[in-house]
Order: C-alpha cells, then structure tokens, then sequence
C-alpha cells in the first residue's frame, strides 16, 4: 500500500497518483485529508483507497471499479454517479450522498444530510444513523437502506426504486407511498448488511412511489396539428391559437410541444450589413474560418473548420439514427456534435469527430466512462426553450432501449429535475466544475449551457467560475417537448442575448472570446451566423436548422414520438424511414452552405478572418433592434 | 481570532474570490462606540473623514481616536442617547460598515489574507466573530458590497448569510414602513435589521431565529452575531451547507468542513449538519 500525505501533496497531484496506482494494482492510503474535495475522483480501476480522517465534497466520484473506506466524515456528494464500487463512510455525510449512482454500495455509519439518492438510478445506499430531509427525492432507481430514522419527505416524486426505513419515518413525500416488505426483501437487506458486518436486529418499512404523477392522466389528442412554420400563426385569433384552446379543453391542461416560439420576436433578420458585399465566387479560399474553441483552462481545445457547432439534442427526443447522421455531417464538415441529455451512444461517439458529452440534472445517461470518451464536457444549467425547467420525455418515446442507457424505468412521462441535486448557486458550481474537471484529468474543455434569462448574473458567473466557453440559447431556441407556455413567454430573444452576454464579459474584464459564447436560438443559416459573430460571438450553433436540412418536415409530433420522418421518434417502423447516410449528406451540405455564406460575408466586406467581423459592421433594421443591440437604426424602404 | 477566521476563510475561498470580510467583537464599554467606515484612499479619503469629523461634532459625539487603516477610518467614538438616529446620521455621512460598543466589521476587495495584509487581522483578540467570502455578479466588486452586513441602525449586530430571500420587497417595505432605512438592496442586510428589530423589540436571538425562518422565504443559511451572542438558522429546504463543530474552547460553523478543518489540521473531527428549518445559538 502506498501513503500519500495530503499536508504536503494538493488533491490534484494525489488523484494523479491514484490514477496511476489504480493501472499497476496497488492500493493506496490517505493521510491528512482534512476534509479537502474530490479525493479519489475519476477512478476506473479496482483500487482500494483509505481516507484517514474526514474527506470533502464528492469523495469517490464519478468513479467506476474501485473500494473507499473512509475513517470519518465526508461532505456533499459522496461516491456521485459510481458506476460499481463501494464506499464506506466510518461517520457522517453530507448533502446527496449516493447522488446519481449506477450501481455502487455506499455504507455511512453516521447520519446523512439532505436530499440522499438524489436521481439514483441504481445500487444500494445504506445510512446506518439517521437520514434528514428529502431522502430518495427523485430516484429512479436502486434501494436506500435507513437503519435510524428519516427526516420529513421521504421518497419525494421518487420514480422508482425501494427505500427501507427501521427507525420511522417523520413524513411521506408526495407521491411515495408505504407497502408490505416481502420476506425475499428482507432477507436481501439482511445479507447485504451481514456483508458489510452491520449488526441489525429490527423491522423495515418500505416506502416505494405511488404512481399517480407518472404519467399525464388524458393525453394530448393526436391531431395534424399547426405547424410553428406557417404563416398563420402570426395573428392575433388564428389556426395555433384555436388549436390550442380544443386540445386543452380535452386535458385540462398546459399543451407540451416541440419546437421553438411560434411568434415574431426582434431577431437577426432585423439587422443587416452595413456596407456593400463585393461577390466573389472564390471567397472561401480567400478568408479563414477555422477556429479551436475551449482553451481558457489549458485543455485541449475543440478544432472547428469554422465557427458552427452542433446545438446539443438528445437521444431520446431524437432517434439513434438522426443522431447518427448528425454525428456524420459534423464530421464531414470538421465541427463538433452534442450529445444532448440522454447519454453517449457508441455509434455516435464513433462518427462524431469531435463529441461534447452533456451532464443535465437528471443525470441520464450520464456516467464517467463516457466522460473520459468525450472531446468536452458540458453542465447544462437551463435551454432557451425552456428555461428554469427540466426535459421532458414524453412515454411513447421512453422505450425499454432508451431507459436502459437513462438508467430510468420505460413508460413514464419522463420530467427531468428543473435543477442539479449538487448545485444550488454559483459557489457549488465552482466545486462541481472542479469534479469534472479531477475526473477528465483537467485535458477536457468544460462549458456550460445557458437559457437566456438574466444573462448578464449569468455570464459573470460563468466567466467567475472559470467555463471555458458558454452555449448560449435564446427564446428560439428550440426543444423536442417543452409546455407552450415556457416555449412562448420565458426567456429573452437570441438577439438581446448576445448583447447582454458581451456587455457582461466587458465589465467583468474580460478579453474578446477569452470565454467564447456560442451563439444558438433560431440561427438558420451562414448570415445569421455572421451577424451573431459580429455583435461578439465566438461562434454559433445550429438545431431545428440542422433538423431540417436532415429531412424534417415540422409535423409538429416531436413531443408525442410520432414523427413521420423518423426523426423525433423512437418507433421502429417510423425510423426505419430514416436514410441515415443521405440525411447525414444533406446536413453536411446545409453546413457548408454556412461555411459558404460566412466565407461571402468575411471576404465581401474586405476581411480575411472571421473574426474580424464586428458591431461596425451592422446597421439595425428596425427601432426594437436598434433599442436591443445599439446599432445605429437605418430606414431602407 | 482574527488569525483563526482567515485560516477558515481561506479553507473556502473556492466559494467566493472577489472579496472577503470580517465582523470581529472585542471588549467594549457601554457610553464607547467603534465605528469603521470606508473612506477609500488619498483624496477621496481625506474628504470623507473630514465630512465624518464634522457630522460627529453635530451629533454632539466625541471622537476619541480615529485612524485610516487600509481603505478603512476606524473611529472611537463617545456618544449618549438613541443610537438609531446616531448611526443614520453617519451612515448618510459616509460609507458606514459598522456601529457597535464591541463590533468592528472590515471587509474589502480580494482573498481573506489580502484583506488581512491591508488590515493586520490575524493580531485582533477576540470572544467571537463571523467571516464571508464572496462572489459578486454585479457591475463592479465593490467593498460595501462584500458581506459581512451589519444591521443598519443598531449597535453590534452583523450577519452572513448564504442564499436567496425571495420574499425580500415585501419585507423591505414593511420595515421601511416602520422607519427603518437600508443601505444597499442585499437580502442579508435585510435579515440583519429584521432580527436586531425583534431583539429590540425584546425578543431573544433564540426567538428571533426561530421567527425569521416562518417569515423568511427561499433558500438560506445564516449567522447572526449581536455583541454576546452568536446564533444560525437554516431554512427548510436545506438547500445551503452549514456544518458545526463544538468543543469546550469553541463553536466554529462555516460551510464545509474544510474550514473547520483548518482549526484542527490532521484531526478527523467530530462535527454535524443541522437539519432543515432549525436555529441555534450561543452566548459568551
């Protein structure tokens, strides 16, 4: 066993070392700890590690294969998402011990903070002391043991999965409800506890979820319904509004859609270029578009041939062989892809050149395995269509498949949480981002993925926490299934965003694209890109754009899966009528119709690098888009 | 204890780099007022402690000693009558972080041991004392923006606090009702005036606390100090950290552990989180 002294050694350099021990077999010991963060992260090999004394925040996390045994206490997050493992804690844990675990054995001898087994998709968490507020709230999946007692909530919209409780209970969570043990379970509990030399003689209860919120109770009447694509929308009374009004007057409840904003908001079709563009059919050979995007931390930065990235879009919402083909375009036009919230699919993985892995609030999909696959990682902390709110996935498109790499049950309405279990400001963001960053070996670009609301609060703290880009996504931003109300009424436009991003990088001292936002929310092709870029974007990044160059035809079925062109669905019989390798060559032509455009724009106004575009270049077309961006406001008619 | 609130403040400057402050409390006597204000530097400074002399003399209060320490004007003060309208009047005259017979609040742009290299802290005695260090979103990091806040108005009670109320306008405009005034628009300011105005009132910081979590909503975590008292409250969503260790020489709560850690290097220590919606305090 090798000893290593945290008094004289930093947690970064300690799990560098445990890394390497990890690969040659040897087990390690831990001396001074103190309490400090991360201690163990990212291990993937059967390593033994003993912590003697207290560990901090997220102990053993995002780990896969290895053994902790710590002495004392450990903060937040212990043994966070652990794929296989186990973990025992001789004291007390913090907040969200075992969140989002997979599969591990987490055994605290003490009591446990708030919120245990946050969005646990699998494993055994066992607390031998008493259990506080929240206990299980939104699990999917796995079994708590509580040997003591449990503070109020237990169980709160848990969605599957078992909680034990021999102490008593101070309250029931909504939608959790209490049934008889049956004798197979107990003696499961029991082997599991002789297993871990618990001594035990008492009865368990076992609270599991109710199933009264799984599902939405009348669905959504499947009609043809108004597509956000037809000019008929734009009135006051007309098609989408009527139809809006029948279909909830047969649910009784707020629509859930896909797509973006149906309505007219001041956006890049409201600004222009100021100056003549010269044509020139060579432009592209003429001017350089290529960039790296993530390099702020010292990571290894994306390279992209030009400023265009792929909006992040899950599997799930999208079937496996749209995202095959967006990962084939992106390659072939030399961008990056996302993975969106759903998970890494190999097949992706595999076409994609360049992959950022996405990690939302729910924790689907996401793992550490995964992690070290990708090119960058990305926290998303809320969309444009839909900020300040979870995904949602909609049962016809949670097949047994889909659940399976979600680690969530098949068939429920699926709603992801509308916040991290780890992060409730912007000081535990500082400490999560750290996570990411010990269990990539800090070699990985780390972004984050902001809905546009108070952009500017939002900015400053992403820049403070030190992102190395940020996605940014505006009112038009677009989503498989989000309610129309937050789609329409929530968020600012894409245009105002971008203003209030860069005001927000210069007072923080900023330097131009030191953190690159990445512009996105209803940028449909190579112009919109150039004028993003101009008012300061570092680049931009195309979906429903994207989407529709790759076959959709805005049927508006996405959020019900019953999409005719194979494209937001998960049927089989409709996806079979996806060309993959077709689709894949229509994206990747619509992209280099950008590349393009861009190339025009840079070269028509006598630059020769993108980046040179800037705010002198743009007049604003109407009042509302002189007041939002503070370009000067020309009358053309 | 100012060398103990740096090592603790340094343990998790993570959360917050931009500026760092302190609420220490020393021995006092009764008809004695400290003050700190921020006068910032050269000038500026000259004419704000000049503005600062002369307010003093029109309240009829005695400057006893007053001396410029970093960007700070420390004054000992002798006054008698109604703190309230005494400590609005040199509020209004300058940059005021705090009034008190024992507290003295100093807090300003950086990390807790640069604040402390402008300052000398870690040479100050004392019974107790709160720290904070801070992240700031808004336009500039400004030092009057940086916690800790002392309850504006009334002697010797200061605040940290980390969270969001969210109920703020309404209370606001209830205490401004009742003539209270504040001087910034920070929700911790707010539970600081509305605690010292219950204990005013003649309610206990037991009392007090347990009130401010019926009253106040959102996500919190906060300490409370008056000259003899230290105290916390959690709300009821546990949404913000707050871990305690107690011993027979001291109480020490603080965010993480790591903190308390610092106390105690190379110990495993014995500490606890206190559950949802509960209050604490200790008296001297």
């Amino acid at each position: 066993m090798v000893t290593l002294d945290l008094a004289s050694m930093s947690v970064r350099d300690a799990n560098r070392r445990l890394r390497e021990l990890g690969e040659a077999g040897e087990d390690a010991e831990i001396l001074n700890p103190d309490a400090r963060h991360h201690i163990g992260v990212g291990l993937v090999h059967p390593i033994t590690v003993r912590v003697r004394g207290s560990a901090g925040y997220f102990c053993a996390g995002l780990t896969d294969g290895a053994r902790f045994e710590i002495d004392s206490n450990v903060g937040w997050g212990v043994g966070d998402n652990i794929y296989n493992g186990t973990v025992v804690v001789g004291g007390n844990a913090g907040a969200v011990a075992g969140v989002a675990i997979r599969g591990a054995e987490i055994v605290i001898k003490g009591n446990m903070g708030s919120r245990a087994g946050q969005v646990m998709k699998a494993g055994t968490l066992l607390c031998c002391g008493n259990a506080s507020f929240m206990a299980g709230t939104m699990m999917y999946g796995g079994r708590i043991v509580i040997l003591g007692r449990s503070g109020e909530k237990l169980g709160e919209d848990m969605t599957g999965g078992e909680i034990y409780v021999a102490g008593g209970i101070d309250s029931l969570g909504t939608d959790a409800m209490e049934i008889d043990i049956s004798s197979d379970e107990v003696a499961s509990l029991q082997d599991f506890l002789d297993r871990h030399k618990i001594p035990f003689n008492g009865h368990f209860r076992k609270v599991v979820n109710a199933g009264t919120k799984l599902r939405y109770t009348t669905p959504e009447p499947t009609l043809r319904n108004q597509s956000c694509t037809q000019a008929s929308v734009g009135g006051f009374w007309n098609e989408k509004t009527k139809e809006d009004i029948e279909v909830k007057a047969v649910t009784g409840r707020y629509r859930v859609r896909g797509y973006g904003t149906a309505r007219a908001v001041p956006h890049f079709n409201d600004i222009a270029f100021r100056k003549e563009i010269a044509p020139d059919a060579d432009a592209l050979s003429k001017v350089n578009l290529a960039m790296t995007l993530g390099d702020r931390s010292g990571a290894k930065p994306l390279s992209l041939s030009m400023p265009v990235l792929i909006a992040p879009m899950s599997y799930g919402a999208l079937s496996r062989s749209t995202k095959l083909a967006l990962g084939i375009a992106s390659r072939l036009s030399g961008i990056a892809e996302n993975t969106g919230e759903g998970g890494m699919i190999p097949e992706e993985r595999a076409e994609a050149g360049q992959l950022i892995f996405q990690c939302l609030s729910g924790r689907l999909g996401w793992n550490v395995r995964d992690m070290q696959k990708a090119d960058a990682i990305e926290i998303y902390i809320s969309q444009g269509a839909k900020p300040g709110l979870g995904g949602q996935l909609m049962a016809s498109k949670v097949t047994p498949e889909l659940a399976a790499i979600r680690g969530i049950p098949p068939g429920i309405d699926l709603r992801s949480p509308s916040r991290h279990p780890d992060v409730l400001g912007a000081d535990d963001l500082v400490i999560k981002i750290e996570e990411f960053r010990e269990a990539t070996g800090y070699a990985k670009p780390i972004s984050v993925k902001l809905g546009a609301g108070r952009v500017k609060d939002d900015i400053k703290i992403a820049f403070k926490d030190g992102f190395d880009f940020v996605e940014l996504d505006g009112l038009q931003g677009s989503t498989g299934a989000a309610s129309a109300e937050v789609i329409e009424h929530v968020g600012i436009p894409t245009l105002a965003a971008i203003v209030e991003a860069i005001e927000a990088l210069d007072e923080v001292g900023a330097k131009k694209n030191e953190m690159p936002i990445v512009l996105m929310g209803g940028i449909k092709d190579g112009v919109d890109a150039a004028k993003a870029i101009a008012l300061g974007a570092g680049a931009v990044a195309v979906g429903t754009a994207a989407l529709i160059a790759g076959g959709c035809i805005s049927c508006m079925r996405c959020q019900a899966g019953y999409c005719v062109t194979g494209i937001a669905t998960q049927n089989p019989q409709h996806e079979k009528r996806y060309r993959t390798d077709v689709e894949a060559g229509n994206i990747h032509r619509f992209l280099e119709s950008m590349r393009w455009q861009m190339a025009a724009i840079v070269h028509g106004l006598g630059k020769t690098d993108v980046r040179q575009l800037c705010r002198d270049d743009l007049v604003a077309l109407t009042p509302e888009a002189a007041a939002i961006t503070g370009l000067p406001f020309e009358d053309r008619s | 204890m100012g060398r103990d609130l740096i090592a603790m403040l340094d343990g998790c400057q993570h959360r917050g780099p931009d500026s760092t402050g302190f609420a220490l409390y020393a021995d006092g006597a009764d008809d004695l007022y400290r003050l700190r204000f921020y006068v910032g530097e050269g000038a500026e400074a000259a004419v704000s402690i000049a503005r600062i002399k002369e307010i003093l003399a029109d309240k009829g209060a005695e400057l006893l000693a007053g001396e410029q320490v970093g960007g700070s004007f420390a004054a000992s003060v002798r006054h008698a009558g109604d703190v309230r309208p005494f400590a609005y009047a040199m509020e209004h005259a300058a940059k005021l972080f705090s009034l008190g017979h024992r507290l003295e609040i100093v807090k300003d742009e950086g990390t807790a041991h640069e604040v402390d290299a402008r300052y000398h802290l870690s040479a100050i005695q004392g019974t107790h004392g709160l720290g904070h260090v801070r992240l700031a979103t808004e336009s500039a990091v400004r030092p009057e923006a940086a916690h800790p806040f002392w309850a504006t108005g009334f002697s010797d009670i200061a605040i940290v606090h980390n969270g969001q109320i969210t109920n703020y306008w309404k209370w606001r405009r209830r205490l401004e009702k009742l003539g209270f005034e504040f001087r910034t628009d920070n929700d911790s300011e707010l539970i600081a005036v509305y605690l010292a105005k219950k204990l005013s009132d003649g309610a206990s910081l037991k009392q007090a606390l347990t009130d401010s979590i019926e009253d106040m909503d959102g996500t919190f975590s906060f300490l409370v100090s008056t000259g003899n008292e230290i105290g916390y409250a959690k709300d009821r969503l546990a949404a913000k950290p707050m871990v305690m260790v107690e011993t027979d020489q001291l109480v020490a709560i603080a965010s993480e552990e790591v903190s308390l850690n610092r106390l105690f290097p190379g110990q495993a220590l014995s500490t606890r989180e206190p559950l949802p919606g509960t209050i604490g305090t200790w008296s001297r």
